[in-house]
């Protein structure tokens, strides 16, 4: 009987080996032969929130509706605007544009894109809670006739064009959605060279070519993007074939990934920047000098080395050098633990204070705390570091709740005033995106400036202006720009990195 | 313990309390003779004392969280005999101080258990019917709760520190002991001895705290060592999901998962707190394994 016993043990564990390999060796054949591959797979490290850009402004979402939708205007990926579905546009007056639509351009259900949709679509994403602050400044949006649309701001609004190219403002079909009622963001229709096939949530969404697109067709049939949070993961998964493209390798995985002979690996600095967040409502940090002390507390060129594996370039202000309105004069902060302790003692914090940390579960961000709170420690400044999951922490630090918080901004239409005004801008208390609720009427009155202005140079001196202002201010610890990378397969052609994170992949193939 | 209490004051005779000694060093003389006990209990006692003298040997602002760039993700070497992690720091220096809080959770942990569960248990038993009945069904819904599940959601409700991840690791693992003392003291509690301390007066208490906890006392024993495994283990698990001790504390679960990322670059990181927790954890079982031998009845002749 035990013998029995023992015997089916042993069949049955040769048995599991049999199925595990041979289902190895599957993968690696299927992965190897592909000299006719048709389809793309891409992997990013979250699911997206909703494929209706009205109801995301997500990047996992954005970069999945970049390849369904297009925009009225696009930014290319040296960040110069240029036409999308419309094909030219002029400035009537300071407040009036005129947008000539390309004729014949057709939706994913067969309908011509026309002037209605255009209206249909602004109507709609104003009345979005997620992302109607983007064309916040538009008054109306109105059809002069089938191709030629009407947007009137409400004063005149510098970066218009920057803002309509944000894939919040993608050109929906009225009928898709009037015909999805409530359950649009499950059969999303746009003009985009994909469109959308199934989305099976928490796992992957599968695109396929768009036929009938207007520009040039997709180089592959199927496009699958696949959600991978581990970053060790899509670098295994890039290895071992399953996945074409990984974005955002790890940094720890760099080296692996530019080491592979099978692999390549393409980076660029992007238009995020990291920093340590100040609650400027609550003391200590309501002192200007507590503040800029934590500035010349914080060693960024560790941080980088340590947590960011070289990926990135200490930042010199609020917004980079690819965004346009970069100040360019601006130094940031040097790593000067004696300045930090002077200014300490001069706020009256000799003997330092304790405080609390905050960051989400992001392995970098954790890291980031870790290396912060060991630096804070040697001025004497006793840091606790706390991990918050991250529906909390954009609620509680949008009340206002915490003390010092880690996170990002990606200045995604690359211009100055995405950058600045949500950031710095006393009217965006909260989770608006001043998280800090830096408060400082002069800042305020350049970015209106900044915003309004029609003469460039103008815009530029009041962006120059508020930033010098910004850094002196220090609602934050300025931490580094970052450099952002894909990884891929060597076979992959025609991929290039977008500086808003979210790249196109109609022109995406492979070599034969 | 058990021996002193009896001496003073049980009132019989001291053939009695000679007896009980005499039954206790039987039964460590049988757990000497279990040789993978005494490695159980040889291993362990280096790790106390590597715990206790954790300071001595690596300070702990100075060595154990001091974070160092230029000598990270270094491998074993004389400098460092385990390597360094991502930040820097010396991998044994916080293994030796993370042995301290496994321990400590483990040994608070499990006694919070015992404490609140035998005390549960032994009321259960000893009474029964509708008292038995209440508690005993109330631990059942406790067990229906999975206990890594439970721990979870008490160090998320209460927040995270050592204090209450001691609690939630205590309170999980209570319904446990408190079926492990109800059940000892059933079997204990219609014998002679019992029957005769109730004929000469004794009240309930003393007769639960003075005749029937001594007596039921092995199979806690074996439980309790058990269970330290067991605790040290939920606080790995908690604390590899950040849900454990604050950073930057070094804690076994946190460092492995600290270093997972780095897992195919430098195995080092996961490697070291990985073994600890497999030979603590080893360590325990034999000699929990070692101590129900020694202490089962059906040897004692």
């Amino acid at each position: 009987m035990l013998k029995q016993r023992k015997s089916f043990v042993l069949l049955s564990m040769l048995l599991v080996i049999t199925v595990v390999l041979s289902a190895c060796g599957n993968k690696t054949t299927s992965g190897g032969g592909s000299s006719t591959k048709d389809e793309l797979v891409v992997a990013q490290g979250a699911d997206p929130k909703s494929l209706d850009p009205h109801a995301s402004n997500d990047q996992p979402s954005t970069r999945i509706n970049r390849q369904i939708y297009n925009t009225l205007v696009v930014t290319d990926n040296n960040m110069e605007i240029q036409p999308g579905l419309a094909e030219s546009w002029d400035q009537v007056d300071d407040n009036t544009w005129e947008f000539k639509l390309r004729e014949g351009v057709k939706f994913h259900n067969g309908e011509e894109m026309k002037a209605s949709d255009v209206v249909f679509s602004f109507d709609r994403m104003a009345n979005s809670a997620e992302v109607a602050h983007i064309i916040g400044a538009v008054k109306s949006v109105e059809e002069k006739d089938d191709y030629n649309v009407v947007i009137k701001t409400e004063e005149p609004f510098a970066p218009l064009l920057a803002h309509l190219a944000h894939s919040a403002s993608s050109i929906l079909s009225e009928k898709a959605v009037k015909d999805a009622g409530d359950d649009y963001q499950s059969h999303p229709v746009g003009t985009g060279p994909f469109k959308f096939v199934s989305h099976d949530s928490g796992d992957k969404v599968t695109l396929e070519r768009f036929d009938d697109y207007y520009g040039d067709k997709a180089k592959v049939k199927t496009l699958v993007f696949r959600n991978v949070p581990e970053g060790t993961n899509r670098t295994i998964g890039l290895q071992t074939g399953e996945i074409d493209i990984a974005y955002d390798v790890e940094p720890i995985d760099v080296k692996t990934v530019e080491g592979d002979k099978g692999l390549k690996l393409v980076k660029d600095p992007s238009l995020s920047s990291d920093y340590v967040g100040f609650n400027t409502k609550k003391a200590p940090y309501d002192n200007v000098k507590v503040r800029q002390a934590i500035n010349y507390a914080i060693n960024v060129d560790e941080i980088i080395e340590v947590a960011l594996e070289g990926a990135g370039t200490p930042a010199t202000g609020p917004i980079n050098d690819k965004v346009y309105g970069y100040n360019s004069n601006l130094k940031g902060y040097e790593y000067n633990p004696e300045k930090a302790k002077e200014l300490l003692k001069e706020a009256g914090f000799e003997n330092g204070f304790k405080t609390t940390i905050w960051t989400n579960d992001n392995p970098v961000r954790v890291t980031i705390a870790e290396i912060v709170q060991g630096q804070l420690k040697e001025i004497g400044i006793d840091a606790k570091v706390e991990q918050v999951e991250w529906g909390a922490y954009l609620e509680r630090t949008g009340k206002g709740e915490h003390d010092m918080f880690i996170l990002g901004w990606t200045t995604v239409t690359g211009d100055a005033d995405y950058g600045l005004y949500a950031v710095y801008h006393s009217s965006q208390h909260g989770g608006a995106g001043n998280r800090t609720f830096f408060t400082d009427p002069k800042v305020d009155e350049l970015l209106d400036k900044g915003r309004t202005a029609t003469n460039e140079d103008e815009r530029l001196k009041a962006y120059a202006e508020a930033q010098e202002l910004i850094l002196e201010g220090a609602p934050q610890a300025f931490l580094q720009f970052k450099t952002h990378n894909a990884g891929m397969q060597k076979n992959v052609e025609g991929f290039e990195l977008h500086p808003s994170g979210s790249h196109y992949l109609g022109s995406v193939g492979f070599s034969k | 313990m058990n021996s002193d209490v009896a001496t003073k004051n049980n009132a019989s005779t001291k053939t009695k309390s000679k007896k009980k000694r005499s039954q206790w060093s039987e039964v460590w003389r049988r757990l000497k003779q279990n040789k993978m006990a005494m490695a159980g209990l040889v291993i362990l006692t280096i790790l106390v004392l590597l715990a206790v003298f954790a300071d001595v040997i690596a300070d702990y602002d100075e060595v154990a969280i001091k974070q160092n760039a230029a000598v990270r993700l270094q491998g074993p070497s004389k400098d460092h005999w385990l390597g360094t992690d991502n930040l820097g720091r010396d991998i044994f220096a916080r293994m030796i101080h993370g042995a301290r809080i496994s321990l400590m959770v483990g040994i608070v942990a499990v006694s919070i258990a015992i404490l609140i569960g035998g005390t549960l248990g032994a009321i259960a038993g000893f009474y029964g019917g509708k008292v038995d009945n209440i508690i005993m069904r109330f631990m059942d819904v406790f067990l229906a709760i999975p206990s890594i599940l439970l721990a979870i959601a008490i160090v998320g409700a209460l927040g995270q520190n050592l204090f209450n991840l001691m609690l939630a690791i205590g309170v999980s693992s209570i319904p446990g002991f408190a079926r492990i003392v109800r059940a000892s003291v059933l079997t204990v509690k219609d014998q002679e001895f019992v029957e005769a301390a109730r004929a000469i007066g004794a009240t309930d208490t003393r007769i639960i705290i003075k005749h029937i906890i001594p007596n039921a006392l092995a199979p806690v024993i074996v439980q309790g060592t058990l269970g330290v495994a067991g605790a040290i283990l939920s606080t790995a698990g908690l604390s590899f999901i950040g849900l454990g001790v604050p950073k930057p504390r070094p804690e076994w679960g946190a460092m492995l998962s600290d270093g997972r990322q780095f897992l195919r670059n430098a195995s080092h990181i996961t490697t070291f707190p990985g073994l600890a927790i497999v030979i603590t954890i080893l360590a325990l079982n034999l000699l929990g394994d070692g101590l129900r031998d020694a202490l089962d009845p059906r040897l004692k002749q």
